[in-house]
């Protein structure tokens, strides 16, 4: 079985098309295509052995591949409100360091997650990040702050989390009972726009631990695989459901982990999700859970292991 | 670091008082109050929880008038704006309306502005006060006190007022007597009584 791999493909617009192809003629899937005036971006996955193969073709078009190890991943970016203190720097800048890595990230503004005392988290954020594969959660400079806050903060989350906050990671590991799966320290609140070498490189950490944690998951996963593998689901779903092609999101179909997101209203689509034919006599209802998102009025569907469906498309 | 006179953040928590000092920096350069505060002290402490800030504002910024960032060509017909700055090209417009009639304000390019001769009198153009930027600096002052501060200290107390400011905040109630009891003392580390 071939392993497939996220990458990033970096290009021009001019031709694009046949690295598209070739992706695709590869057993590959493109999960995001960004066109930017000149440039074209390909978040994808594609067989590990043929990288080089697409490398060289892609030399005389001036196209680099990078390794992306977030391609695929949906991550909650989450700020304690959002309000000025924390936006636009470090909440975005965050979020669209993550994005470079190639996650597609959501910024998740807590309605009440400022102060040590009255911080606290609602039902609707609470599903909402737990609809993500990880929650990063963006926290202030003092350790006392953190440390009775992140309690209230993190009730009912399920999914992992990484910290990022101004104490060490030494003491966010400290403060932080029970622990979370990563920890960047040295972040905090920052009121300028991260360029520093010692800010990106901040960033960089926050990517390793992302990428570290999700390949844990990763793992787990390839243990009991999924009936299907996400982008594999997305790429029909986009080929029969043709209002798809009609939606203006930047990502109509949001590749996850575990699962997608399809921005289609709940009510009119999820029957049309649900029967719809993967393989032969196989359909979408009988290897996932099709379930209204609480992101607005979309379908979340979350997609079941072999060891429940003893399906594998 | 801004070239303020005296600046100095306090707190028990050694990684939240450097974050602060970062904090409040970059916002007074952000909202470009730099050369508007004269000394300021911080002190915040998270275990009680308060946030102080109190601190003496340099000299007030002076009304812009005309001569500030236009040229004033005064020809046999007609006399002639150069503007050099546009900043404030909007209010200089429309003081010269009010005072000129809109018939008879012209503005051939972005940066030049023509009246007729005749409409103008005696007065004199370039003394002509277009803006106040004081008018709208205590607001400026409190707002960046208001962004450095945590944000989960909502219950506040502030003043400005003859060159001295100050800015209390906490997550709890305040105390009546915050002002003689942690205030005072600052403005006397600034070597300044309330």
């Amino acid at each position: 079985m071939t392993t497939l791999v996220p990458v990033t493909y970096k290009g021009g617009v001019y031709r694009h098309d046949e690295i598209m192809d070739l992706i695709d003629d590869l057993g590959g899937y493109i999960v995001q295509k960004h066109v930017m005036a000149q440039d074209v971006v390909l978040q994808s996955f594609v067989p590990r052995d043929d990288i080089e193969m697409i490398r060289r073709i892609a030399k005389p078009l001036a196209g680099e591949v990078i390794e992306a190890p977030l391609v695929g991943t949906e991550i909650a970016v989450v700020s304690p409100s959002l309000e000025i203190h924390h936006l636009p720097h470090t909440a975005c800048d965050i979020a669209e360091y993550l994005r470079r890595a190639g996650a597609k990230t959501n910024m998740v503004g807590l309605a009440r997650g400022f102060g040590k005392r009255i911080a606290n988290l609602n039902d609707e954020e609470r599903d909402v990040i737990n609809e993500h594969d990880l929650a990063v959660y963006m926290l202030g400079s003092f350790e006392e702050c953190i440390q009775q806050k992140f309690p209230a903060l993190r009730q009912g989350i399920h999914v992992p989390i990484v910290v990022t906050g101004a104490p060490d990671r030494e003491t966010l590991m400290r403060i932080i009972d029970p622990p979370v799966e990563g920890y960047v320290g040295g972040v905090g609140r920052i009121m300028h726009r991260f360029k520093r070498p010692e800010e990106l490189a901040k960033l960089d950490e926050l990517v390793d631990e992302v990428s570290r944690t999700l390949d844990a998951r990763r793992d787990a996963l390839a243990k009991d695989p999924l009936s299907v593998f996400p982008p594999r689901l997305m790429a029909i779903i986009e080929e029969r459901i043709h209002e798809v092609t009609m939606l203006t999101h930047p990502t109509p179909v949001t590749a996850q982990m575990e699962g997608l997101r399809v921005k289609l209203p709940y009510d009119l689509y999820a029957d049309d999700v649900r029967s719809l034919e993967v393989a032969d006599g196989v359909t979408v209802g009988d290897i996932a859970d099709v379930t209204p998102s609480r992101m607005r009025n979309y379908i979340l569907i979350r997609i079941k292991p072999f060891s429940e469906t003893r399906i594998l498309v | 670091m801004p070239p303020l006179n005296y600046f100095v953040v306090e707190s028990p928590d050694e990684v939240g008082k450097e974050a602060y000092e970062r904090i409040a920096a970059d916002v007074l350069q952000d909202l470009d109050l730099i050369k508007v505060v004269d000394r300021l002290h911080v002190y915040v402490d998270p275990k009680v929880p308060i946030f102080v800030a109190a601190g003496l504002l340099r000299h007030m910024p002076r009304a812009i008038r005309v001569a500030d960032f236009a040229n004033v060509n005064r020809g046999e017909h007609e006399i002639v704006l150069d503007i050099g700055d546009e900043t404030y090209l909007a209010p200089l417009l429309q003081k010269l309306w009010v005072l000129f009639g809109k018939e008879n304000v012209e503005q051939p390019d972005r940066f030049t502005v023509v009246l007729p001769a005749g409409v103008v009198g005696e007065e004199d153009l370039e003394q002509i006060v277009v803006a106040d930027p004081s008018e709208t600096l205590y607001k400026d002052v409190i707002y960046a006190l208001q962004y450095i501060a945590p944000e989960g200290f909502k219950v506040r107390r502030q003043y400005i007022r003859e060159g001295k400011f100050y800015y209390v905040a906490s997550e709890d109630t305040l105390p009546g007597d915050i002002v003689e009891t942690l205030v005072a003392p600052i403005f006397a580390k600034m070597g300044v009584t309330l």
